[in-house]
């Protein structure tokens, strides 16, 4: 169930109205908010609702044998069985065609017959112990929509109990809610247990300024999801989806395309889920803080997905040893996180190679700030468009299909005639309208004052429901971060 | 660099010195402008569809039929439904065998009803595909203006022809014009569209705004959707596609006419659904009822099928289906025309007749008083 499609307008409208009056009475409200969830979820497929019920009722669990752990050694046992099972169906259903078709070829280069058989004989084996028939069996392992999500808020729950630093939920209905609240159960933000529990576990109050603000970030994302991210989608695909017939300048401006559509894409949920959520009185963590005005890697990793980027540096950095031990171990810190958050994205070389390139820029740009001359005479615009074009070079990665289709594009790009691109001049307007009123947002100019005027803010509200309503795309397409 | 999360007094998780809304820059509406909004886009919702006839002109002259790639149009069909109401004296509803499928504009059923009446007196609102089921959703809700007039309602039999022509078969299949046919209730088993797009479905056909935007898409964007349209025309304005200038009304011959007989088509042994099982006689039922709740006076048109194509068997099942569709519209008070078989060589296929299929037609139907005495409101 898609934001932008008629059918969320409906399961909202229905949900909502139940929850005002329940919202007064905790264990109805999280009862209401779970069952709400779980149907949003199981809309796409009801076979997921079993995995996301199973991971959460372990980490549930866990943290309560946690609790009642004499030792150290005992709490710890308890904490590694959950992230074993949280990192074990995280791997097969997202990682075990990528890890059996790597190490078969593997076996095949080095001359063995043996070979991993297709991850789904797994699953298969155990449903055939249990005497299914062959009709019953599944075809093939397909990837839970959002389970590196809810995957990694579950987690770092039972992480961060055994830290102390978050208390035990005993409410296992308020868990099921906390993991799957529905409007980021999908894309996101990676909500903290910290965060979203205590709010779960009150009333929540909604004054007229939530509902409005919710509103309001509600239409915000949604321009930027049905108005421009699906309009640039049009451009990149038909471009990505040809590389070897396309020029130089069509490629560069479909990859700077793309670095937009991810960020409307994905933004545009982020901003749709949190306006949502305050509509519902809750507050969720800011995911986007105009990436695109970075002046460093670093920068830019504290603007972009901020949920993940902290959660990373939260339960990876950190207890790597973070910077605290010198340059080189600093840097190779940043490296492995920074993979690893390539990888978390999905099961292929082109996302490690995307990890590894932000792990590059990010200690370039560190050193580079460390360096008087490009610190305080580089200007920083100079900086933004630096940023903003290596993060596109990396997108190539990203949203390239294969590795070699992404070789492809970027040799193609230094090589290929200078053709004409075909870019949508409306496209470009839009993007280049929405870059300026980003830097201006970003920046303390004069500009911003001319945007915070209550008659300009009502006339582009108007201009974007204007646009929604007649020149937006009909049909819906999923957000690309639903597959992750 | 404010890149530190912390937890603000009251608010649970944010960014330390950012305003939520500065930083992911959403526009900010107090409840006053939310509301003047909603009131601006209600006004100009209903305004715009309502004033936009004034910019855009339709002739609605001698022979008009709706511009064959315009048949998902429905809002221009609303219109031209007003049109016909305030010109003509019967307005002549029904598939492409009204529209004329295999003739020119000048050669439709229509055109040779005006030539025996000497004068405009029929109104061609035939659509391309508008099969029973679709039709009934067209009269519902694009029709409105068919109010106290005399309609010539046409039966195509052919939607009955088979299961899957009635829409009772469980594969999926790719119909005409599904937006018009009901989303939910009755179920149709071969329609699979998913619940987001029937709601769209259900909200467009009850939105004037919506059916506009699609018109305007279809009329000067070749249907696709602006921001498709802006990749094939990359240089181009959007704002002067609008030519404001509707396509012609469909004079060029949309298949060759040539007689069924010359195009290799083997005789058909079509199976016939049952009149009491057939969905879309259900359907046809529904469209006679909301035209005749309009105080229209609605007249049957049974097509002429071209039985010459059917074999034996199927002949007689089909012979069976017709007298049981003309004693139901009879035993229920409905006048119903049922014109002789046209010669085989009349036909182009299996219902659409040639031009001189279609001129013998308009004789028969003239020289039936039926049509003499039609007034509105019985």
């Amino acid at each position: 169930m898609l934001f932008h499609t008629w059918i969320f307008f409906f399961f909202f409208a229905v949900v909502y109205a139940v929850y005002l009056p329940l919202r007064k009475h905790n264990k109805a409200m999280n009862l209401w908010l779970m069952l709400a969830s779980y149907f949003f979820y199981g809309w796409w497929n009801p076979y997921y609702l079993l995995l996301l019920f199973g991971t959460s009722a372990i980490d549930f669990w866990m943290v309560l044998l946690m609790e009642r752990s004499q030792t150290r050694r005992a709490k710890k046992a308890w904490l590694v069985t959950s992230l074993v099972s949280n990192f074990g169906f995280l791997g097969f259903f997202k990682y075990a065609y990528f890890f059996t078709d790597n190490l078969n070829a593997l076996f095949k280069h080095l001359g063995t017959t043996f070979l991993l058989p297709d991850p789904v004989t797994y699953p298969n084996a155990m449903l055939h112990a249990l005497g299914l028939p062959d009709s019953s069996l599944f075809v093939h392992v397909l990837l839970p929509i959002g389970i590196s999500f809810h995957t990694f808020q579950s987690m770092s729950y039972t992480i961060d109990a055994y830290r102390g630093t978050v208390e035990t939920e005993r409410s296992f209905v308020r868990f099921l809610c906390f993991v799957s609240f529905f409007p980021q159960l999908v894309a996101g933000p990676i909500e903290r247990a910290r965060n979203l529990l205590p709010q779960l576990q009150r009333a929540p109050q909604i004054t007229r300024a939530d509902v409005t603000e919710g509103l309001s970030h509600f239409l915000v994302g949604f321009f930027k999801k049905v108005a421009l991210a699906d309009y640039l989608a049009l451009y990149v695909d038909k471009v990505y989806g040809a590389p070897d017939t396309a020029g130089a300048p069509a490629l560069i401006l479909a990859t700077v395309a793309f670095g937009w559509q991810i960020y409307f894409d994905f933004s545009g949920y982020t901003d749709m889920a949190r306006g949502l959520a305050m509509m519902m009185g809750f507050r969720l963590m800011l995911n986007f803080n105009n990436p695109y005005a970075a002046t460093g890697l670093g920068d830019f990793w504290a603007r972009w997905h901020i949920s993940l980027s902290t959660w990373f540096k939260d339960y990876v950095y950190f207890p790597l040893g973070g910077n605290r031990h010198g340059k080189w171990l600093t840097y190779r810190n940043m490296l492995l996180t920074m993979v690893l958050s390539g990888v978390w994205h999905g099961a292929a070389w082109t996302f490690v190679i995307w990890g590894a390139l932000h792990a590059i820029g990010r200690v370039v740009t560190r050193e580079l700030e460390e360096a008087p001359w490009y610190r305080d005479r580089v200007p920083k615009l100079a900086k933004q468009l630096g940023v903003f074009a290596f993060v596109s070079f990396a997108w190539i990665f990203f949203r390239a299909p294969t590795l070699p289709d992404a070789w492809t594009i970027v040799t193609r790009i230094c090589t290929a005639g200078w053709t004409d691109p075909q870019f949508p001049l409306l496209m470009g307007v839009l993007i280049l309208s929405v870059w300026i009123y980003q830097l201006a947002f970003a920046d303390e100019a004069r500009l911003r004052n001319v945007l915070a005027l209550a008659p300009v803010r009502f006339g582009l509200a108007a201009a974007m429901l204007a646009y929604i309503a007649v020149i937006a795309q009909r049909g819906s397409q999923a957000f690309i971060y639903f597959q992750f | 660099m404010k890149e530190q999360l912390t937890f603000d007094k009251g608010r649970p998780e944010t960014t330390r010195g950012i305003r939520a809304h500065d930083a992911s820059n959403t526009l900010q509406l107090s409840a006053r402008q939310w509301l003047a909004l909603a009131a601006l886009a209600v006004v100009l919702g209903m305004a715009v569809p309502a004033l936009w006839p004034r910019l855009e002109q339709l002739s609605f002259a001698a022979d008009y039929r709706m511009p064959f790639e315009l048949s998902n149009d429905y809002w221009l069909y609303e219109r031209c439904t007003r049109a016909a109401t305030a010109q003509s004296d019967v307005l002549v509803v029904g598939d492409s065998v009204v529209w004329g499928q295999y003739v020119k504009r000048e050669q439709t059923l229509t055109h040779y009803l005006n030539e025996r009446a000497g004068r405009e007196r029929f109104a061609n609102l035939g659509l391309d595909g508008a099969h029973p089921a679709a039709l009934a959703g067209l009269v519902e809700h694009f029709a409105s203006g068919l109010r106290g007039k005399t309609i010539l309602l046409e039966c195509n039999l052919l939607w009955m022809s088979s299961p899957q022509h009635d829409l009772q078969e469980q594969k999926e299949f790719d119909f005409n014009h599904p937006a018009l046919v009901p989303q939910f209730y009755p179920h149709i088993p071969c329609y699979r569209a998913d619940v987001s797009t029937r709601l769209g479905n259900v909200v467009d056909r009850n939105s004037a705004f919506n059916a506009w935007t699609r018109h305007v898409q279809q009329v000067y964007f070749g249907r696709s959707t602006i921001p498709e349209w802006t990749l094939e025309h990359p240089y181009a304005n959007p704002l002067q596609a609008i030519t404001l200038t509707l396509p012609a009304t469909g004079g060029k011959l949309r298949h060759k006419a040539e007689p069924w007989t010359q195009q290799g088509i083997a005789p058909q042994d079509f199976p016939w659904v049952a009149l009491d099982y057939s969905f879309q006689w259900r359907s046809f039922r529904r469209a006679v009822d909301i035209l005749q709740r309009r105080e229209n006076r609605v007249i049957v048109l049974l097509a002429p099928f071209n039985e010459h194509m059917l074999t034996a068997g199927s002949r007689e099942r089909f012979a069976q289906l017709k007298a049981g569709v003309i004693a139901s519209l009879r035993g229920d008070h409905i006048a119903c025309i049922a014109p002789a078989l046209l010669p085989s060589e009349a036909y182009a296929d299996a219902s659409h007749p040639l031009a001189c299929g279609y001129k013998q037609l308009a004789d028969e139907l003239f020289a039936s008083n039926v049509l003499g005495t039609a007034e509105p409101g019985r």
